[in-house]
Parts: C-alpha cells; sequence; structure tokens
C-alpha cells in the first residue's frame, strides 16, 4: 500500500486550519503546513514568476516551494474566477522546471460549474477514504471557517480599545487552538473561549469611533502577511476596523443576485470575480455612516482595478473618502504607514466638521 | 420600426471590435440602425485615455478610453458589449466584463447614454439572447433582432474562414516565416501593433498571424497543449503557436503592458515551447517606434544566421 500522502496548500490567512482538518479527519492523509508567509516566501516566488503576474501568484508559488521543502508531496490548488483559474497549471510547470518531484491536484480542471467534480478530484488524496466520512469533515471545517471568521473580525472590531493588552494572546491561542482541533467538540470549544475571553475584557471604546471599512481582492485583502496587517495597523491608531470580505461572508453567507440588484446604480453588471462583492460592501458601509473605505488590491488585479472609477463615484455620491492601496512585492511597512496615518488624521478632522 | 428618428449608435474602434465589429456592423446594418466608427487609433486617442482610464489598467483599454471619448457627443448612444463568457470552458479576460460598467462610471459626467449587448451564458444570456436583448433596447422584435444576429454571424463566420485559409496558404510558401503572436486588437491596432507588421513587410520576411485562424482550430490545438486556459483570446496566442511551431523559423509574443492573461499563458509558451526562437515585444505607451525595429532587426539577424542564410 502506498503511504500516506503529504498534502499541502499554500498559505491563505490563518485558512490552512479548515484545509488541515478536512485532510486530516476527513481524508486520514496528513497535511504539510508551510511555514508562516515571510520576505523569504515572497522573494522564493517573485524570483521564478512572470514579472507582470499579480501578487498572489508570486506569494503562492513560494508557498508552495516552501511547503514541498517541508516535506509536501501532494499540492492542492484552487480555481478562481479571474487569472486565479489559470495559476495552478503555471505553477505546476514552474515547480517541474525546478525540479521537484510531487502530485498536483489543480482544481481548475474540475471547474464545470458543479460541485460533485471537486470532490471526485479530491478522492485522490486517498481512494479508500470514506466518503461520508470527508464529508462530515468538510462540514465541520466550512463551520471551523464560520468561526475563525467571526473571531477574526471581533477581534480588528475590538483590540484598538483593548488598555490590558490581553487581546492579541486570547486571538493568537484560537488560531492555535484551531490548528490542533481533531473533533467538532475541540473547535467548539475553541470558539467558545476565544470568545468568552474577550468579553471578559473591559474595552475603553469612545462612543463614536473611527470606523473603517476594508475591501479588496479575495487574497490580499483577507491574508495580513500580504497587506502588511493593515487590519492591526489601523487598529493600533485606534479605529474600529471592519471587514465584510472573508469566505464566510462571501461564499457561505450571502446571495450574489441581490447585491447586484443593490448596486445597480453603479454597475450593472458584474465586473469579475470579487467586484460585485466589494461594490456592495463599500456602499453597505457607506449605508452605516462609515468614516472611511480603504481598498486593498495586488498590483496588476483586473476587477480590483477595473472598479475604481465605480468607487471614486460612489465616494463623492456618498461622500465616503477612499484610500487606494496596491500592494507588490517590494512594499515597505513605512510607506503604508506614512498614507495610513495620513488617511487617519484626515478622518480624524473631518469627523470634528462633518457631522 | 416606428417613429423617423432613427438613434445612431456609436462603435469605439478598439478592442474587440477587431474581433466583433463585422458581426456589429452587420448586425445594426440589417436592423437599418446608422452607426459611426471612431478615427483610427492614434497617439493623441491613446494620451486621452490614458488621462481617463485607471493608472494601472493595460494600455487596450486606456486605448478603448480615448475612442469612447472620442464619439461622445457624436451619436445618440455608445455601444459598449460585455463579452463574458459562452459558458464555462469559453471565456474573456475579465476586463471585458467590467468595460460596460467602468466606461459608464468613467463618463458619468458627460450626460452620454451608453448601450450594451450582454453575453454571459453561465448567467442564462447565451449569444442569441443577448443580441434579442440589444435588438428589443433599439426597439426592434425578437424576430427581427434574430434574423439580423443570424446574418451577420454568417459573414463573420465566412471572413474567419477565408483568413484562415489565406494563412494556411501563406504557411505552404518557402523562405523566412515568423509567428506574429499576439491579440487580434493589439496586432490590428493602426498605432500599437501595425508598425510591428510594416516592419516584418518591408523586411521580406513572411509572417502568419495568430489571430487569423478560427476560433475552433485554436481551440483544439489549445486544449491539448494547457486545458486550463479558457480565455478565447488567449487560446488563439496559444493555439497558434502550437499549430504552426513545426514550420516557423521564430516567433514574436506581442503583448500590450500589462496584459494579465498574456503574463501568463506566454510565461507557459515560453516554458514549454522548444527549440523555436522567441522574442517577447511588450508594448507600452512610449511613443516612437526605434527601439522596436532595433529589437525587430535583431531577432531576424539571429534566425537568417541560424538557417543559414548570410546576413
Amino acid at each position: 500500500m502506498k503511504q500516506q500522502r503529504n498534502v499541502a496548500l499554500p498559505r491563505y490567512g490563518e485558512y490552512n486550519c479548515a484545509l488541515k482538518y478536512v485532510v486530516e479527519q476527513g481524508f486520514e492523509a496528513t497535511c504539510v503546513l508551510p511555514p508562516p508567509l515571510s520576505r523569504r516566501t515572497e522573494d522564493l516566488g517573485a524570483r521564478n514568476s512572470p514579472d507582470l503576474v499579480c501578487t498572489p501568484f508570486k506569494t503562492t508559488l513560494g508557498s508552495m516551494i516552501e511547503a514541498l521543502e517541508n516535506g509536501a508531496d501532494t499540492i492542492i490548488m484552487v480555481p478562481g474566477a479571474c487569472r486565479l483559474n489559470y495559476f495552478g497549471e503555471l505553477q505546476e510547470q514552474i515547480l517541474r522546471d525546478l525540479g521537484y518531484t510531487f502530485d498536483f491536484i489543480n482544481l481548475s480542471l474540475y471547474n464545470t460549474g458543479k460541485a460533485v467534480d471537486m470532490l471526485q478530484a479530491l478522492k485522490v488524496l486517498n481512494p479508500r477514504c470514506n466518503m461520508v466520512r470527508a464529508a462530515r469533515a468538510l462540514y465541520e471545517a466550512v463551520r471551523m471557517v464560520e468561526y475563525l471568521d467571526d473571531t477574526t473580525s471581533l477581534y480588528y472590531q475590538n483590540c484598538g480599545f483593548d488598555p490590558t493588552g490581553s487581546y492579541p494572546k486570547v486571538y493568537r491561542k484560537f488560531i492555535s487552538d484551531m490548528y490542533a482541533a481533531q473533533s467538532p467538540a475541540e473547535i467548539r470549544e475553541g470558539y467558545r473561549n476565544a470568545n468568552r475571553s474577550f468579553a471578559d475584557i473591559k474595552l475603553h471604546k469612545p462612543r463614536d469611533p473611527i470606523r473603517i471599512g476594508i475591501i479588496g481582492d479575495y487574497y490580499t485583502v483577507m491574508d495580513p502577511f500580504s497587506n502588511l496587517e493593515i487590519e492591526q495597523k489601523l487598529a493600533d491608531m485606534g479605529v474600529e476596523v471592519h471587514r465584510i470580505m472573508n469566505l464566510t461572508n462571501d461564499m457561505l453567507r450571502n446571495r450574489e443576485k441581490n447585491k447586484q440588484a443593490i448596486i445597480r446604480e453603479f454597475s450593472e453588471y458584474s465586473m469579475g470575480a470579487s467586484s460585485t462583492a466589494d461594490i456592495w460592501q463599500a456602499l453597505t458601509f457607506a449605508g452605516q455612516a462609515f468614516d472611511g473605505l480603504v481598498q486593498v488590491k495586488s498590483a496588476f488585479c483586473i476587477p480590483e482595478t477595473d472598479i475604481m472609477p465605480v468607487l471614486a463615484n460612489l465616494s463623492r455620491d456618498c461622500k465616503i473618502p477612499v484610500l487606494y492601496l496596491t500592494y507588490d512585492s517590494q512594499t515597505s511597512d513605512v510607506g503604508l504607514m506614512t498614507r495610513l496615518e495620513a488617511f487617519y488624521d484626515m478622518l480624524e478632522m473631518r469627523k470634528k466638521v462633518v457631522p | 420600426m416606428s417613429g423617423n428618428k432613427m438613434p445612431s449608435i456609436g462603435i469605439p474602434r478598439a478592442l474587440l471590435y477587431y474581433r466583433y465589429g463585422t458581426l456589429w456592423e452587420h448586425f445594426l446594418e440589417a436592423l437599418g440602425v446608422p452607426a459611426v466608427l471612431s478615427p483610427e487609433s492614434s497617439r493623441g486617442i491613446l494620451e486621452t485615455g490614458i488621462r481617463l482610464a485607471p493608472d494601472e489598467s493595460c494600455l487596450s483599454l486606456k486605448m478603448f478610453m480615448g475612442h469612447v471619448e472620442a464619439l461622445i457627443g457624436r451619436c445618440e448612444r455608445i455601444f459598449i458589449p460585455r463579452y463574458s463568457n459562452f459558458g464555462y470552458t469559453e471565456l474573456f479576460c475579465p476586463r471585458y466584463e467590467g468595460l460596460y460598467d467602468q466606461a459608464r462610471n468613467i463618463f458619468l459626467s458627460s450626460g452620454q447614454r451608453f448601450i450594451t449587448c450582454n453575453i454571459d451564458a453561465q448567467h442564462g444570456s447565451p449569444e442569441p439572447r443577448a443580441f434579442e436583448q440589444f435588438g428589443a433596447e433599439l426597439g426592434f422584435s425578437a424576430r427581427e433582432s434574430l434574423n439580423a444576429w443570424q446574418e451577420a454571424s454568417e459573414v463573420l463566420h465566412r471572413q474567419r474562414k477565408e483568413k484562415e485559409r489565406a494563412q494556411r496558404e501563406l504557411a505552404g510558401r518557402p523562405g523566412l516565416k515568423v509567428l506574429v503572436a499576439g491579440h487580434d486588437y493589439t496586432l490590428s491596432d493602426p498605432y500599437l501593433g501595425k508598425p510591428i507588421l510594416d516592419y516584418l513587410e518591408a523586411a521580406g520576411v513572411i509572417f502568419l498571424r495568430t489571430d487569423a485562424l478560427e476560433p475552433e482550430t485554436s481551440r483544439k490545438a489549445c486544449a491539448r497543449f494547457s486545458p486550463t486556459c479558457r480565455w478565447i483570446v488567449s487560446e488563439e496566442v496559444v493555439g497558434g503557436v502550437q499549430l504552426w511551431k513545426d514550420q516557423l523559423d521564430g516567433i514574436i509574443l506581442v503583448s500590450a503592458f500589462p496584459c494579465g492573461p498574456d503574463s501568463m499563458t506566454n510565461e507557459l509558451l515560453i516554458r514549454r515551447t522548444k527549440g523555436v526562437p522567441v522574442l517577447t515585444l511588450m508594448l507600452d505607451a512610449q511613443s516612437g517606434t526605434a527601439g522596436l525595429e532595433t529589437r525587430l532587426e535583431s531577432f531576424l539577424d539571429i534566425i537568417r544566421f541560424q538557417k543559414g542564410e548570410t546576413v
């Protein structure tokens, strides 16, 4: 019998904990976690990628290389609605040219509009696995993603107002609980513990804090390393940071049809990939009288560049300032800090003038 | 159609015009709707586009916005197609998906009216239905629109067949042969791609073009080579190279900065195509063709040398 597979997916925020759960509990294979994203990941990726491809391609490629170095023998790559759909094929070619030996499961090949085809593709992970067990693990992992997103959004909304400084500790504990969880009970337990600890911390929040909504492309906005921890940086300035864009909200809870109808005035048809969700989120934030918006996108991201004129009109009509940020693999902390501070100062002054 | 005031439709001569222009023009002609074309691409049009479009957009989109600007106020409605997909395996670059709404937002203050033809088979709007809707917007019945669409499609089909036949004939001729691989709206654009083709023509080289193939031919060739490449326009570039690579002395990949699909498919082509020299030309907003000519000249020298012809 063939040995257990060592499966890896490139790092994507903290979502790898859910994949780990599915692979280990559902398919009874081993999940290899690539090391946390670092300067090295990005250098590895950028060195081996074409120049003009978007940054997530380079970051995920770098993460794949690090996963292979960590002993992975099977790599999974996801499909998508933009260039992402082609990531897998080119990345596999680049890795093979570099001389690595591995199996590659490119889910783009099974992107036929039917979910069953995808599950079939994943059966390769362990042909003898019990599909009922796999489906149950998948369901539990989806719950884990929901818990992760809920806790993350609670964290960034409040951690800027925590005088004790124990918020990050609770959050980090929660993340490591999720990576360690082996049963639904443990997942629930970790979630409840985090919530309880958060509730115990007394916050010093002003009655009307500055609230900023974050929108952006699927990868960069959800991956703290890729966006240089923009949420943490803003929270540290004393901002209530909101981000609707996460896997839970975008894939499990909301329905695209209604969004397009709501944003009709700004965009009649979908402008590709994350665009509809983004414009809808921007409009939602504006409707809730947020103080500002930040658009986080990777360099050369097509849909995010296309919606810039839409956001400009939305900003003018709804009277909400927008900061446009483009990230490439060279972006440094310092430039970002300067822009964020200037944006924050502007919002703070504006808040005094505009009721 | 009732009423004596016919709406005149403006068509920007950029992007998918070079691919489906025949279809649109014949469709409107069959319905009796007068159409206005924007002037040929020029430095001026590109500069206007650069001013209007977001900085990080591709050169082709900037050119497109320049063409739209040239039509503002010159027609009742400007036609901005939205080509999203013909199904799950026949996609377009996301840029065309957002084209209509992006233009609408950029030119919001001009008061200009726009009209679209929304081709999105994944969401219940396949090509015939899209043209039916387009016709309905102009005040025609479903039957009238469908007939006009069918007529126009046949013209387009014949034209493509003829183009491919001419290419195949060209491919059979002896002599130094290069393949110019690029999107039709880059190669056919008088300001962007034409200088390259003119240079090759003057140098006495036989050049084939990937955009002269019928979509079916290139799709088949591409599916074998790169199964997840599903952008119709890129399939042509990839498929064209596969189809002819054995008869070629060189390949010139022409791409507009910073084309999204090209950034990936061209990399794959270079990695997987062995034995044929490849030149990658990235077109950006630079004026002047001296740099271009130097690169083309040295490339031709190299492949001539390789073939044993004296330079």
